[in-house]
Formats: structure tokens, C-alpha cells, sequence
């Protein structure tokens, strides 16, 4: 029996040590946010002119309103967005297609250069906040809709690119073989052994990414480039608070109905 | 005296309709090994899921140890529930977690809910667990990954962990059909071994009528929802075996 | 042999499915043609444009102003929009957590109440863009930190919420019933079924989440949340260019920086477990 009291301790102590390992990360992570939570509680936020809670709910009730009368005026812009994000991501898909040539180790014509270059741009592309883009593009070819269309292109590329071409590195060499092994021509291998491996996939991305940029386009307009995203800040600059509140509900309808539509054709797709 | 005494027990699928279980009523008594036999789709597993509600039944009663289980409320299921211990086919152990984890795991149901999820288990339940362990035979797995084990190995944790649970009912669903002949052979007698030493009676579902006949002392024989033999192992003979498996097709 | 059975006929065009999905497909693309008239998108413009990209850029950009990257207060806004990214990724995180599991079909305590309302909850704070939080916090709250720190989160609880409740409802059902038989209650299960089975990925996704944290963060400060966007947009209406090209490339090397360090954290994770 004392034998076995002494295994008893043994594993009592190695379960105390992990759990102190575990306390220790924790307590780590919880260190930073004490740091990081001081920063912004205290030392930014000025709390004498935030005023009391109820004066902050007092701003948190205006926008619980709607501004029927401006539904009228949404039309247009709630259609230039989702326009916008068709297009948008389009082009980012065409974009893509040299990005993917070099981007794919199968593919590429140059493993040392080309490769790394081509994950470059993919990481770029991802790395760049919309907002970055879409100011970049304002400054380029002035304001409207076409600096958002290219904002959202540019920005799409990188998941597009990198998705197709490790869908392109991870495709699976038997069903190429057996074309080729019927007689089929090059052609034919890239028709009937490819494609059908890597289109779904490409297809279910795009797809994937237009949902995305639906949210993403509308806010392309608060830097200029076209879309709801105007609308807003000019209600927000009126102060009509019951009017951000329906742009804003504006905009859910739309994403709502991007997911729905992007949900049905993903299954259709893939 | 009966320890488990089930009567007019019938379950219908929500999704189909179908009804797999028709009217069963038996009984298990103290010290024995029940074994309950019959062709694929027979409603086997869905009976032994009955009797820890992991399926819920339409209709019948299912007496443990004096309370209907079928009525009870969900609290005093969960109480119920830790004194039936169950081994199931595919092992179901947490992979990514040790086998003294695994075992611990077995005692959830009398650990407070604040200390069980800290992994703050009682050192008697640590002492438990090595016994039960080297009853089992994997004393020098304690602090392995489980699924660094074999399927023998890992299926002995499986039974540990049911025993940690201090049970007065084995559930066990087809112990040995993801093991090879040899291993399932000792892991029956495992099962029997233990339960004549710890005094619990087993109750378990298995398709192959060989392991049932050698290691029960009891048979059911159910055949599409309905149970068709219900006797002392001796009593199977070639003609009644015919009838359970009447509908089988290979 | 005689008497075979009806001759069947394969066609690889099944009515009607076949003729609504044209007519869906030549919807869409007649929409899409539609879109570049209406928006006035000209393509050869476009080629044109991409082309000139390069030099147009390079004379208003260059030299980027890297000087200014240097001042203390730059550095300092810097520290802040790390400071907001963790502590934004943090909390919406420490929330989509418990979110997740109610969130999850297979294994939430309750599908007719917490169910419906967690789920509603993850998707709200997708839908809405973090800068759209964030304008709505500096809005309540006014300018700073606070305003960009809670949009995150919100942000972070949608992100994470949803990949998080994903890989709830892969997990394998053996294990969960294993320990629900053994008399286990409800945060027993999760804890001891479900945790082990996601934690992997949920890392994995918790890292992925701060990434996008803080390439968020970086730029928020251009609705006044703090942090570097906020020079970002102080520059861009002073049109200091060379300012704001400076900045633009501290906000692209730092959001590069924080991929790698994360694609190399997420690696050792998978190699790890």
C-alpha cells in the first residue's frame, strides 16, 4: 500500500505542476491585458468629459430610432454598393490569374524568384486594410465608385490567390494520369483532370470572398469611394442619428442577403 | 432480486417513424451477464442506450434498483447516470487527453461541476484509478495520449474508466466488434473477470453469438424490435438461434 | 440476354434543373454587364490606369517621410494600436468562447433559448464592419482608445465566434456521450468533450483573430479610435503626402510583421499537438 501512496503523490504533483504551468499563461496573459486595460481606461480615456452612464446611454438611445424618409434615398446607393462588390471581386478574380501562375510551386516559372514573389503579393494583398486601399485609390483616380471597385479588387486577391494556388499545389496526380493514360491531350488533361479538382474550389471562393466584400463595400464610401458608406457619414454629420441607424440596417439587409445568395450558389458550386 | 427490470419498452425513431423497439420487457438479475444477441438493425443498441436514457423511449418502464428511469427528472438522471457505467464499440475516449484523464473522467458525476472543470480531482479518486488501472493491466500507460494506445489497450481504459464510476450497472455496446479475435477474447474475460469481483451485473449487446454463449449466463434474442428468446445460455440451441437470425441477410 | 430490362437514358441536361440555372447564370452575368454601364466602368480605362498606377503614385508618395515614423508620438500610437488589438482580441474572444458552445447545434444546453440568441448575437457583430463599431463607440464614447478597444471586441466576438462554433459542431458524438453517460452536467461535457476535441483549433484561430485584430487596429484611428490611423487621417487631410506615404508603409510593414509571427506560432501549434 505505501508503494501505491507514493504513486498517488507522484501523479498528484505532476497534475499540480501543469496546472501551474497553466495558471502561469494565464496569468501572463492576464498581465498584458491589466497593461494594456490601464492604458486605455486610464491614462487615454478623458471620463470627466464621457459624463455619467446615463448620459452615455442617453447616446446610445438615439440611435435606437429609423428615418423612414430616407428610405427612399438608399436606392441608389445600397445598389452602387452591391455593384460595386460584384465587380469588385471580378476583377480581384481576373487580378488573380497571374498572381496564381506565380503563386503555385507546380505552376510557376520560377521556383526562386517568381514563387516568393507571386506569396508576396498574395500577402499584400491581404495585409492592407481596405481603408488603406480604398485611400490609396481615392488619391489615384479621385473619388466615386471606381476607387472602391479597384479597393475591393486589390483586396481580394490575396485569399482568392492563395487558396486557388494551394488547390493548384494539392491537386491530386492519379486523375491526371488516367487522362493522360486514355490518350488525352493537354487540353484535355487541364479540362477533364484539373478543372474539375481545382473549379470547385476557386468557385466556392469567390463566392466566399463577394460576401465578404458586400461588407466591405459599404464602408468604401466613408473614405470617398462610393457606396452607402457616403450616405452614412453624411447622416452622420447631420447628426441624424435615426438615419446611420437605418443605413446601418440598410447595410444588414444587404449582407443578408449576399449570405443567402452566396450560401444557395456555394451548394449549387461545390 | 431484480436489479434492472424493464417492461414494454418501445422506442420509435423521430425521423422515420419506425418503430425499433416493440414491447420488450426483461429483467436483469444480481451476478449475472446478460448478453443480448441478434441480427444487424434488431434495435440492440438503441435498447442498451434506453436504459441510460441516451435515447429516450416512447413507452414502458425501465426499474433500476426500485426507480423508473424512463420518468425521471433530468437532475436525478444525471444521478442516475453515474451509477450505470457504460462501454461502448469505438472506445469513445477523449483522444487528446491522458488515460488517467480518461479515467478521472469516470467520476464526474460525484465531483463538484467548479472542481471537475479545474481537472481538481481527490486524491482518493487518484489512488482509485491507479488500482483500477493496474487491475486492467495498463499501469505503464498512466500519462499517455489516449490515442497513442492500441484498441485493446484503449478499450481496457474504456472499462476503467466505467469502474471508477463505482457502478451497479455495466451498459456494454459491442465490446469487441472494433478488436481483432485474440484481444476481444481477453477483453471479455476482462469484462466478466471484473464484474464477478466488483459484484455488478452486465448487461451487453453483441453480435457475436460465440463470445455471447461463452462468457454469458444469460441470453435475450431480439429480432426486428422484438424480443423473440429470453433463457439461461444453456437453454440456446440451434433451433432457436435459427429463429433470431431468421431475418439476417448477408 | 433476352427480354432485357427498358433501355435508360443518361443525359448530362436534367430538366428542369438545367434551364434554371442558365437562365440564373445569364441573370447574372446580364447584371453584372449592367453594373459597368450604370457605374461607368470603363475597361480599357482601367487597363490604362493600372498601368499608369505605378508613376502616378511615385510622384505624389515619394520619399515617403520616414522621419516622422521616428517621433515619439508616432512610436507611442503605435504601442497603442497594439495595446487596443490585444485587449479588443482578448475580450471578444473570452466571449465568443462561451458564445460558441450555446451557438453550436450539436452540443448547446439549450436549442430553443440560447440557441437562437447566440447565434444572433455572433452574426450582428459580423455583419456590421469594425469601422462602422467603431464610429457608433466614438459616437457614445467620444474620441480614443475606449471607442476603438470595444469595437474590436465586438468585432473579434463575430470573427472568432463563428470559426469557433465551426469546429464545435465537427467534433466527433462518441466522446460527448461517453462522459454525458457517465453522469456529467452540462459544463462538465463541455469542458471534458468538447474542449479537448477543439482547442487546437481554436488556438489556431485565436491567433488568426488577433492578426486581423490588429491590422484592424491599425487603422481605426482614422474614425478617432486611437492608435496610428489617427495620424493617417490627420495627414491625409492636411494632404501631406510624403506623411502619409510614411505612415502607410509603418501600418504595411507592422501588419506584415504580426502575419509572420503568427503563421510561425500557428505552425508550431499544429506541429506541437
Amino acid at each position: 500500500m505505501n508503494a501505491l501512496a507514493l504513486r498517488v503523490e507522484a501523479v498528484a504533483a505532476g497534475r499540480a505542476r501543469r496546472r501551474r504551468r497553466g495558471l502561469a499563461f494565464a496569468g501572463l496573459v492576464a498581465l498584458l491585458a491589466i497593461v494594456s486595460a490601464h492604458t486605455v481606461l486610464v491614462v487615454d480615456t478623458d471620463w470627466a468629459r464621457m459624463g455619467s452612464l446615463g448620459a452615455v446611454m442617453k447616446s446610445v438611445a438615439r440611435f435606437l430610432a429609423v428615418d423612414f424618409s430616407l428610405i427612399p434615398q438608399l436606392w441608389e446607393p445600397v445598389l452602387e454598393t452591391f455593384m460595386m462588390a460584384c465587380i469588385g471581386t471580378l476583377v480581384g478574380a481576373i487580378l488573380c490569374i497571374p498572381v496564381i501562375w506565380l503563386g503555385a510551386l507546380n505552376v510557376t516559372p520560377s521556383r526562386w524568384i517568381g514563387y516568393p514573389f507571386g506569396r508576396f503579393l498574395m500577402t499584400m494583398s491581404r495585409s492592407i486594410h481596405e481603408i488603406v486601399w480604398a485611400l490609396i485609390f481615392v488619391s489615384a483616380v479621385g473619388l466615386g465608385s471606381l476607387a472602391g471597385i479597384l479597393a475591393l479588387a486589390m483586396r481580394s486577391i490575396g485569399f482568392i490567390a492563395k487558396i486557388t494556388a494551394e488547390a493548384i499545389e494539392n491537386v491530386d496526380p492519379k486523375p491526371i494520369e488516367a487522362i493522360k493514360a486514355v490518350g488525352g491531350s493537354k487540353l484535355q488533361v487541364l479540362r477533364y483532370g484539373i478543372m474539375p479538382q481545382v473549379l470547385p474550389v476557386v468557385l466556392g471562393t469567390i463566392i466566399f470572398e463577394w460576401d465578404i466584400n458586400i461588407r466591405r463595400s459599404a464602408i468604401m464610401g466613408l473614405v470617398g469611394a462610393g457606396g452607402l458608406g457616403l450616405t452614412f457619414h453624411r447622416q452622420m454629420v447631420m447628426f441624424n442619428w435615426p438615419g446611420v441607424t437605418t443605413v446601418i440596417l440598410a447595410i444588414l439587409v444587404l449582407i443578408v442577403i449576399g449570405e443567402i445568395a452566396s450560401h444557395y450558389v456555394r451548394k449549387a458550386v461545390t | 432480486m431484480a436489479i434492472l427490470d424493464v417492461s414494454d419498452l418501445s422506442v420509435r425513431y423521430a425521423g422515420t417513424g419506425r418503430e425499433v423497439l416493440r414491447g420488450v420487457s426483461f429483467s436483469v438479475d444480481a451476478h449475472e451477464f446478460v448478453a443480448i444477441i441478434g441480427p444487424s438493425g434488431a434495435g440492440k443498441s438503441t435498447l442498451i442506450r434506453c436504459i441510460n436514457r441516451l435515447v429516450e423511449p416512447r413507452g414502458g418502464r425501465i426499474v433500476l434498483y426500485g426507480e423508473d428511469v424512463a420518468q425521471m427528472p433530468r437532475s436525478k438522471l444525471r444521478e442516475t447516470r453515474r451509477t450505470i457505467g457504460m462501454i461502448f464499440q469505438e472506445f469513445n475516449l477523449v483522444n487528446r487527453m491522458s488515460v488517467m484523464d480518461n479515467v478521472l473522467s469516470g467520476r464526474l458525476g460525484y465531483v463538484g461541476t467548479l472542481p471537475s472543470v479545474f481537472k481538481l480531482f481527490p486524491k482518493a479518486d487518484i489512488r482509485r484509478a491507479l488500482e483500477i488501472l493496474d487491475r486492467v493491466g495498463l499501469s505503464d500507460h498512466v500519462d499517455k495520449r489516449a490515442d497513442r494506445l492500441s484498441g485493446g489497450q484503449r478499450q481496457r481504459v474504456g472499462i476503467a474508466r466505467a469502474l471508477m464510476q463505482d457502478p451497479k450497472l455495466l451498459l456494454v455496446d459491442e465490446p469487441t466488434s472494433s478488436l481483432d479475435p485474440k484481444i476481444s477474447r481477453e477483453v471479455m474475460g476482462l469484462i466478466r473477470g471484473i464484474a464477478r469481483e466488483f459484484d455488478v451485473p452486465v448487461l451487453c449487446n453483441i453480435h457475436d453469438v460465440q463470445l455471447a454463449t461463452e462468457f454469458a449466463t444469460k441470453i435475450i434474442g431480439l429480432q426486428d424490435g422484438i424480443k423473440i428468446f429470453e433463457g439461461p445460455t444453456a437453454a440456446l440451441d440451434r433451433q432457436k438461434l435459427d429463429e433470431i437470425y431468421a431475418m439476417e441477410v448477408l | 440476354m433476352r427480354g432485357a430490362s427498358p433501355t435508360r437514358e443518361w443525359s448530362r441536361f436534367r430538366f428542369p434543373e438545367t434551364p434554371i440555372r442558365f437562365l440564373l447564370l445569364l441573370a447574372a452575368l446580364v447584371f453584372v454587364g449592367y453594373a459597368f454601364v450604370y457605374l461607368d466602368v470603363r475597361i480599357e480605362r482601367l487597363a490604362e490606369l493600372l498601368s499608369r498606377l505605378g508613376t502616378l503614385l511615385a510622384e505624389r508618395y515619394y520619399p515617403p517621410d520616414l522621419q516622422f515614423l521616428a517621433t515619439p508620438r508616432y512610436l507611442a500610437s503605435i504601442l497603442d494600436s497594439m495595446q487596443m488589438a490585444y485587449l479588443g482580441a482578448l475580450i471578444g474572444i473570452l466571449l465568443a468562447a462561451p458564445l460558441a458552445w450555446f451557438a453550436s447545434y450539436n452540443m448547446t444546453p439549450s436549442r430553443r433559448f440560447l440557441y437562437p440568441w447566440a447565434r444572433l448575437v455572433i452574426m450582428g457583430c459580423r455583419a456590421v464592419h469594425e469601422m462602422i463599431w467603431t464610429i457608433l463607440f466614438v459616437s457614445i464614447l467620444g474620441f480614443g482608445m475606449l471607442a476603438g478597444t470595444l469595437a474590436l471586441a465586438l468585432f473579434c466576438l463575430g470573427f472568432a465566434g463563428k470559426l469557433f462554433s465551426e469546429e464545435i459542431e465537427a467534433i466527433d458524438k462518441g466522446q460527448v456521450e461517453a462522459i454525458r453517460a457517465s453522469g456529467a452536467g452540462h459544463l462538465q461535457v463541455f469542458v471534458f468533450a468538447v474542449l479537448p476535441q477543439v482547442r487546437v483549433a481554436w488556438t489556431g484561430i485565436s491567433i488568426y483573430t488577433w492578426d486581423v485584430a490588429f491590422r484592424a487596429a491599425t487603422v481605426v484611428g482614422f474614425f478617432g479610435a486611437g492608435g496610428m490611423g489617427w495620424y493617417l487621417q490627420r495627414h491625409v487631410q492636411q494632404l501631406d503626402n510624403e506623411r502619409v506615404a510614411a505612415i502607410i508603409l509603418s501600418i504595411v510593414a507592422l501588419v506584415l510583421v504580426s502575419e509572420i509571427l503568427s503563421a510561425w506560432a500557428r505552425a508550431r501549434i499544429m506541429r506541437g499537438k
